[in-house]
């Protein structure tokens, strides 16, 4: 059974939850919305957060591409440059390579973490959590995941390392001979791929059904021993 | 507009969790949704802020002064720092190459230092400003840290072209390494920051 019906507001398991602003801390009632609202606080006028249309099935959908890209995108180099009759080629794990080689680990593992490891968790956790939810499911370790996935987000800079290589072809550009590979077109939906995955989904949306999911029943309201 | 007066969690006891935003009292301990630990405030906000703030500036000084890259070739060796490179492509007319050196590497961690600075300044009640500016710039330090990488990349994608029949090599200098901690450091720093600690000061001042 599907749980995500279009134009509706996320399922929720208490009914009478309360948000405060991650700015203010004015505590307010956190009403459901429908698909392309967006709640702000009362007080100072911050997002507290949205109801972004197909959130999970976006997300699903871009994390898959993001994962088929991000195989052709290591698996292909972004170009071959070539003059005096010598060629060299791009790629992510060649540039970290190229930097170990060169007496900078720390470097490379630093290249490897921002452009590889990171992308990685972040669209791996993101479809490891999205797909299942789609079902009204939770697969096991999925708090855990979605940890990883927040802490992840800030440190996946694939659109900083394709700006690098503008640079870098600019300044190369009238040295030698260069012919763009897969690897590039690749990389270029990557990023794109990922945008549109983390930009589809609310963190508030993705833990409130994920609480749904891993334990559906309400609990008892809290017994206050001490008052 | 506003019908009740505003309550304020920390006044009830109530922290909202810092990983998946759930409110519940402060007094459990844990988040009973995702398991993190919960606190009013981020423990130690401003220390860790001006801590991370005060690294990022230490490893400004050689990221700026030392080469980024060394160059040689068959012409002998070349050292370029930042700033040299920027002043080399833009007497060589690449003006977006140099623009766009010059705003990720020197404008943006300048900036950002500053502006992490300014809001730790106006989270101890030293310096105030409107509420909207303050938002404003804590969502701008959030967002524009990471493309400060970029020199960083370069520096890594030439060493891996320029490498034309032995004719040419780069190298990465020390100043890639002190740069990409800048990053780090501000990143972290901007993490740490708790910006309720604003509307806090700004609740302790009696409105005239
Ligand atoms: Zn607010």
């Amino acid at each position: 059974m599907r749980r995500h019906h279009h134009g509706l507001p996320w399922p929720r398991r208490d009914r009478d939850e309360q948000v405060a602003c991650e700015f203010c801390d004015a505590v307010q009632p956190a009403p459901r919305l429908r698909e392309g609202e967006g709640a702000y606080c009362g007080n100072c006028g911050e997002l507290l957060y949205q109801n972004r249309p197909r959130s999970l099935s976006r997300a699903t959908g871009f994390s898959i591409a993001a994962l088929i890209f991000m195989l052709l995108a290591h698996s292909f180099p972004f170009l071959t440059m070539s003059a005096a009759g010598a060629s060299t080629k791009l790629s992510l794990i060649r540039c970290a390579r190229a930097l170990s080689h060169d007496g900078d680990v720390l470097l490379s593992w630093l290249c490897i973490f921002f452009t590889i490891i990171a992308p990685l968790a972040l669209v791996g956790s993101l479809l490891y959590m999205s797909a299942p939810l789609l079902y009204g499911r939770a697969l096991p370790g999925a708090l855990q995941i979605a940890r990883w996935f927040q802490r992840s987000e800030p440190w996946a800079m694939l659109e900083v390392f394709l700006l690098g290589f503008i640079v870098s072809l600019l300044k190369l550009g009238h040295l030698a001979e260069i012919h763009f590979n897969i690897g590039l077109w690749s990389l270029v939906a990557l990023v794109i791929c990922i945008a549109g995955a983390t930009a589809g989904i609310d963190r508030r949306e993705l833990w409130d059904r994920l609480e749904l999911a891993v334990d559906p029943a309400p609990k008892p309201e809290p017994v206050d021993r001490a008052g | 507009m506003k019908s009740e007066p505003v309550r304020f969690a920390a006044d009830l006891g109530l922290a909202s969790c810092h990983t998946c935003g759930k409110l519940s009292p402060v007094k459990s301990g844990h988040c009973p949704r995702c398991g993190s630990g919960l606190h009013l405030r981020k423990p130690d906000s401003l220390a860790r802020t001006l801590a991370f703030l005060l690294g990022s500036i230490a490893f400004y000084i050689p990221a700026m002064s030392l080469p980024v890259m060394n160059v040689s070739g068959l012409g002998g060796g070349e050292q370029s720092t930042i700033l040299s490179g920027v002043v080399t492509f833009w007497e060589m007319g690449s003006y977006p190459v140099a623009i766009i050196i010059f705003t990720a590497s020197v404008l943006i961690p300048i900036l950002k230092i500053a502006a992490l600075a300014w809001l730790c300044l106006a989270a101890t009640g030293r310096f105030s400003g409107t509420h909207k500016k303050m938002a404003l710039t804590y969502h701008i330090t959030e967002l524009v840290g990471r493309w400060s990488m970029v020199d960083v990349f370069v520096v890594a994608i030439l060493a891996c072209l320029v490498r034309l029949g032995n004719l040419m090599t780069i190298t990465p200098g020390p100043a890639a390494l002190s740069f990409a901690a800048v990053v780090i450091l501000t990143m972290l720093s901007a993490m740490s920051f708790d910006p309720r600690l604003l509307w806090d000061q700004r609740r302790a001042t009696p409105t005239p």
